[in-house]
């Protein structure tokens, strides 16, 4: 039997890594990728956490499942929208923000 | 009320014709120099309607002019007879001088702007006489001293005139000042400036422990000479009285028929109708002063006139001399004398300046005639005028035995009453006051020399211009006109049926006797005890001094003139009139000069350095000021600036776009939280 231990050091591990992704990585796609594996991250936590007996933690990592499908389509679809806007997706380049 | 309405519209008359004169274009001179004249005949007239009606009653009506604090100003009217009197007169010789004037000044360029003046003078005097209050007598007699002074400096190119007028001016306002104080001591005392009020009030005051009590104000007893002093003064300015007389001589550079109207006949005589009016105002002491102030004029003016060559300066001298008498009548007590020397002085005295005028205006053709550089009012080249000038010689004549004081003429009456008046009054107060009599009565003789001398170097002997006399030529119907008016009234049985007694004279039985109310006030000076003395007595000293004329100055007798500087003591005197003009030069004059160089000095060396020194600490002030603002005020605000621009920088850079630094910022932030609440 696998301890619990070792699943919440991988989901540590994969956030970590989801985390870096996100900050150092320039391409707005990369970074959703970022955040998809955090998400992933946290439903490992999730399972993890269920390995008492409920199945409370599994439901949750489905809705999350469904919850990140729709926010992968609905922030391609915006990267779409800025990739025609500025003609790249390199987040340095479009920091419009200020001023 | 008819009475006042009637008063009004003889107000008011004289000021319209003034704003049509001044309105009048300069085509239009002419008419409106004739529809003046006739608005005064309306005036002449509805005023002699109103001294008929008046009779010795009086009337006062007024109203509110204007409320300062809970003191309420009043304007009104007051009519009695010697008012009304004076008014007829100033009416009437304002409008003999309107008749004279308009072939005087026919060829004068400032034509509508002289009769327009004229008219300005008739109005302020009318205000004058009518004035119920002496503020308002105040406000006019201004207003006179005005019209005066454009009208002597009718020529204002003329250097002379120009200073003349100026002259007259200053010399009235040192007079002025005394009206002021006197009014401030009335108002202070009495709260009023109406006459009758005052007259009342001043009845009821009493002296008591040496202050001067009125109801419920008390000043000290001296104040009460001060204010009869005060109103001397302005007397005294006004009707060129010593020491201010010196303006009147100098007043001739005016237009003959403005001496006439305005130095001989109405305005100088404003002084003494103040006088006459405020006369229960007067105590002892002032009343001694007056006697003696006008004894000295009249004594001086006549000396001034004696030895003088210009034919017009004559009769200036001699009108101060005569005004001197009639402020005699004033201060011995018997104003009602002075106010009939005044009522009959403005007839002959204007007679004669309008006969002189007429001297000079032929003098003047001539003049012209022959491009002569003579003085055309020097009597050294007049002589045997009255064959030429017959109406100018007759009035003259009279006019001039009027001012003498020769029976049948109204001069003599009145000069009488002054005399007698005079004695009577040293006789009451004692061994001193006898130098007033004995001036007034030197100055009888005085004033027949003066006279006689003018008579016969002007009418009489040989023409010594060296032309021919047949070449004169008398003016028109506008001078023999007013001549023969003015010198018909200056004869005696116009003013008394008894032409060589005064005391039938109507005028005199008229006038309301006024008791003086000053209290302990007891001279009793009113009877004519001697009065036949002095009416001999007058005569002969008024033979003497024709005599004395006639001896100097008869005809056929070669008259040689001295030079300036070769004339005796007492010709220098006369002519340089006592050297009173010489002496304020030296004295109050230099002392002026030297002041004001020495203020000049004290403004420049002492005021300007202080301003200029207040100057220069405001500099230094305001570049301390300027430095502290740049490095403080300016520091403060660049630094508290500076800081936010910084603080904005470091806060600024948070928020750089960079979505991956928020999300740092954001993580550590989480990271931190947790770490402190964990």
């Amino acid at each position: 039997m696998i301890p619990a231990e070792h699943f919440y050091y991988i989901g540590a591990a994969l956030f970590s890594i989801g985390l870096a992704i996100v900050l150092t990585k320039r391409n707005a796609i990369m970074i959703l990728m970022g955040v998809e594996l955090m998400l992933n991250a946290s439903n490992i936590n999730f399972l993890a956490y269920n390995k008492a007996g409920s199945l409370d933690g599994q439901f949750f990592a489905l809705f999350v499942i469904v919850v990140a499908a729709a926010e992968a389509s609905v922030a391609l679809a915006i990267v779409l929208k800025v990739y025609k806007h500025f003609k790249t997706i390199n987040l340095d380049k479009i920091a419009d923000i200020k001023d | 009320m008819a009475l006042i309405s009637i008063a009004l519209v003889i107000f008011l008359i004289p000021l319209t014709a003034f704003a049509m004169n001044v309105i009048a274009p300069k085509s239009r001179a002419r008419t409106a120099s004739y529809i003046s004249i006739i608005l005064l005949l309306i005036s002449t007239i509805l005023s002699s309607i109103l001294l008929l009606k008046i009779g010795s009653e009086s009337a006062v009506t007024r109203m509110d002019w204007f409320t300062v604090g809970s003191y309420t100003f009043e304007v009104g009217v007051l009519l009695d007879f010697q008012g009304v009197l004076l008014l007829v007169i100033v009416n009437m010789v304002s409008l003999l001088v309107h008749i004279y004037s308009v072939l005087y000044m026919a060829k004068d360029p400032g034509y509508t702007r002289y009769f327009g003046f004229l008219s300005l003078f008739t109005f302020a005097m009318a205000g004058i006489i009518l004035s119920d209050n002496l503020l308002m007598v105040f406000v006019f007699w201004e207003l006179v001293g005005l019209s005066s002074y454009l009208l002597i400096g009718h020529w204002y190119s003329k250097d002379s005139a120009a200073k003349a007028s100026k002259k007259a001016f200053i010399v009235n306002r040192i007079g002025d000042t005394g009206f002021v104080v006197a009014l401030c001591i009335i108002w202070y005392q009495f709260g009023t400036f109406n006459l009758d009020e005052i007259q009342v009030l001043m009845e009821s005051s009493q002296l008591q422990n040496g202050s001067w009590v009125s109801g419920l104000s008390a000043l000290p007893a001296v104040w009460l000479s001060f204010m009869g002093i005060g109103l001397f003064l302005a007397a005294v300015g006004k009707s060129a009285q010593f020491p201010l007389q010196v303006w009147l001589p100098d007043a001739m550079e005016g237009p003959t028929p403005v001496s006439a109207l305005i130095h001989a006949a109405t305005m100088v005589a404003a002084g003494v109708f103040l006088m006459s009016r405020v006369v229960v105002l007067l105590d002892l002491t002032t009343l001694a002063i007056i006697a003696t102030v006008g004894s000295i004029t009249a004594f001086m003016g006549a000396v001034a006139a004696l030895a003088q060559y210009d034919i017009k300066k004559v009769l200036a001298y001699s009108t101060i001399s005569q005004l001197g008498y009639m402020l005699i009548g004033i201060g011995t007590g018997a104003y009602e004398a002075a106010l009939f020397h005044l009522f009959t002085h403005a007839f002959f005295k204007a007679a004669l300046f309008l006969a002189v005028g007429s001297v000079i205006h032929s003098l003047h053709a001539l003049k012209q005639k022959h491009n002569l550089n003579i003085d055309a009012q020097d009597m050294r080249i007049m002589g045997g005028l009255k064959s030429n000038l017959p109406v100018t010689f007759y009035t003259y004549l009279i006019a001039a035995f009027s001012l003498m004081g020769l029976p049948l003429f109204s001069g003599f009456l009145s000069k009488d009453a002054l005399l007698v008046a005079s004695l009577n009054w040293s006789a009451a107060v004692g061994q001193l006051a006898y130098g007033v009599s004995l001036l007034a009565f030197a100055t009888v003789t005085l004033t027949a020399f003066y006279m006689g001398r003018q008579l016969l170097l002007v009418f009489f002997g040989d023409f010594r211009s060296g032309f021919s006399v047949s070449e004169i030529q008398e003016g028109g119907w506008h001078f023999k006109v007013a001549l023969i008016i003015l010198c018909t009234l200056s004869i005696g049985f116009f003013w008394s049926f008894n032409p060589f007694d005064y005391m039938s004279s109507w005028l005199l039985n008229t006038l309301p006797a006024k008791l003086n109310s000053t209290p302990q006030f007891d001279l009793e000076v009113r009877d004519a005890t001697n009065h036949s003395f002095v009416g001999v007595g007058s005569i002969a000293l008024v033979m003497a001094g024709v005599l004395l004329a006639w001896l100097k100055f008869k005809p056929g007798k070669i008259l040689t003139f001295a030079e300036s500087d070769q004339l005796s003591f007492l010709e220098r005197v006369s002519i340089n009139n006592w050297y009173l003009d010489k002496f304020y030069e030296r004295t109050i004059l230099s002392f002026i000069r030297w002041l004001t160089l020495v203020l000049a000095q004290v403004e420049r060396k002492v005021i300007d350095r202080l301003v200029n020194s207040f100057g220069w600490i405001g500099v230094i002030f305001s570049f301390v000021v300027g430095w502290l603002d740049k490095v403080f005020i300016d520091g403060l605000i660049n630094f508290s600036a500076f800081f936010s621009s910084q603080v904005g920088g470091m806060t600024k850079s948070f928020q750089y776009g960079k979505v991956q630094s928020f999300i740092i910022f954001a993580l550590v932030s989480l990271a931190l939280i947790i770490f402190l609440i964990l």
